[in-house]
């Protein structure tokens, strides 16, 4: 398979796009099934094309959209917004975010929880 | 008949107009509701909030809409091939997936009717110690599940 370029996803649309993507998913479930079963190498190596194939068509989806939610709004008067504070904060996934180490720390020790007698 | 109905015809003015100025005097003096009215007296010792309007939502735009990142594809990220694997479809005719920790058992078994074209009878997980979801899943009788495991490329 050929390495997926930006401009060749340009041109198609949207369900075009979809559909090369639930392609580029299956492909790469097969592959991972074939890394532990210990695939060829080439088939390993195919596992990080297709990985990013997934990420440019899904740039270029999001993108696309983007642009023409801006066309969309760009006259109008209420516009997705927050406020400007909002805007600039962590959003709720960065906040979450924990290294392995911390979320493996904090598994082993919850939180308790204690009955109290009355 | 002329006559009889000139005098028919002043008379049901003149009550009219008595009335409605007997109308007009009462609610003056009672108010225009008044038959309405109810005084309201507090027969409970709690008060309740009293019913409100609420109105429906009518955005002025859209909410965000975000994609749904566990889709069939995100759940099974791969089978598994240990011994204890193998002996599981040979014996009880159950593949063995690492899945997604966030999925759970409708979902798994979703992804894996869709994926590998069979009939499940039962989905079993359970949390590794190494942090990942581990799923048994059992196959309907009229399927086996070593023809699927030939099919995906882990026998």
């Amino acid at each position: 398979m050929a390495k997926i370029k930006a401009r060749d996803l340009c041109c198609k649309k949207k369900e075009e796009l979809l559909k090369q993507l639930d392609d580029l998913k299956v492909e790469l479930s097969q592959l991972c099934a074939a890394k532990v079963t210990g695939g060829a190498a080439s088939k390993l190596s195919k596992i990080r094309v297709v990985r990013k194939s997934i990420a440019w068509v899904l740039t270029v989806v999001n993108q696309t959209q983007k642009e023409n939610l801006r066309k969309f709004y760009k006259s109008k008067k209420y516009k997705p917004k927050k406020t400007c504070a909002m805007r600039r904060k962590l959003n709720k996934h960065e906040e979450n975010q924990k290294t392995k180490k911390q979320h493996q720390k904090e598994r082993l020790y919850p939180l308790w929880k204690y009955k109290v007698k009355a | 008949m002329a006559p009889k109905e000139k005098k028919e015809a002043p008379a049901p003015p003149k009550t009219e107009a008595k009335a409605k100025v007997l109308k007009a005097k009462r609610s003056v003096l009672k108010g225009v509701h008044s038959h309405t009215q109810k005084k309201k007296i507090q027969m409970s010792p709690t008060f309740w909030q009293p019913k409100t309007l609420r109105l429906r939502r009518q955005p002025k735009y859209p909410q965000k809409r975000t994609r749904n990142k566990l889709d069939h594809y995100a759940i099974s990220k791969f089978p598994l091939t240990t011994e204890s694997a193998m002996k599981k479809i040979e014996d009880n005719n159950t593949l063995v997936f690492i899945v997604d920790v966030k999925a759970n058992k409708h979902q798994i078994k979703q992804a894996v009717k869709k994926f590998y074209d069979t009939d499940i009878a039962k989905v079993n997980i359970l949390i590794s110690l190494g942090g990942e979801k581990k799923a048994y899943v059992l196959l309907a009788p009229d399927y086996d599940a070593l023809d699927v495991a030939n099919k995906i490329g882990i026998i």
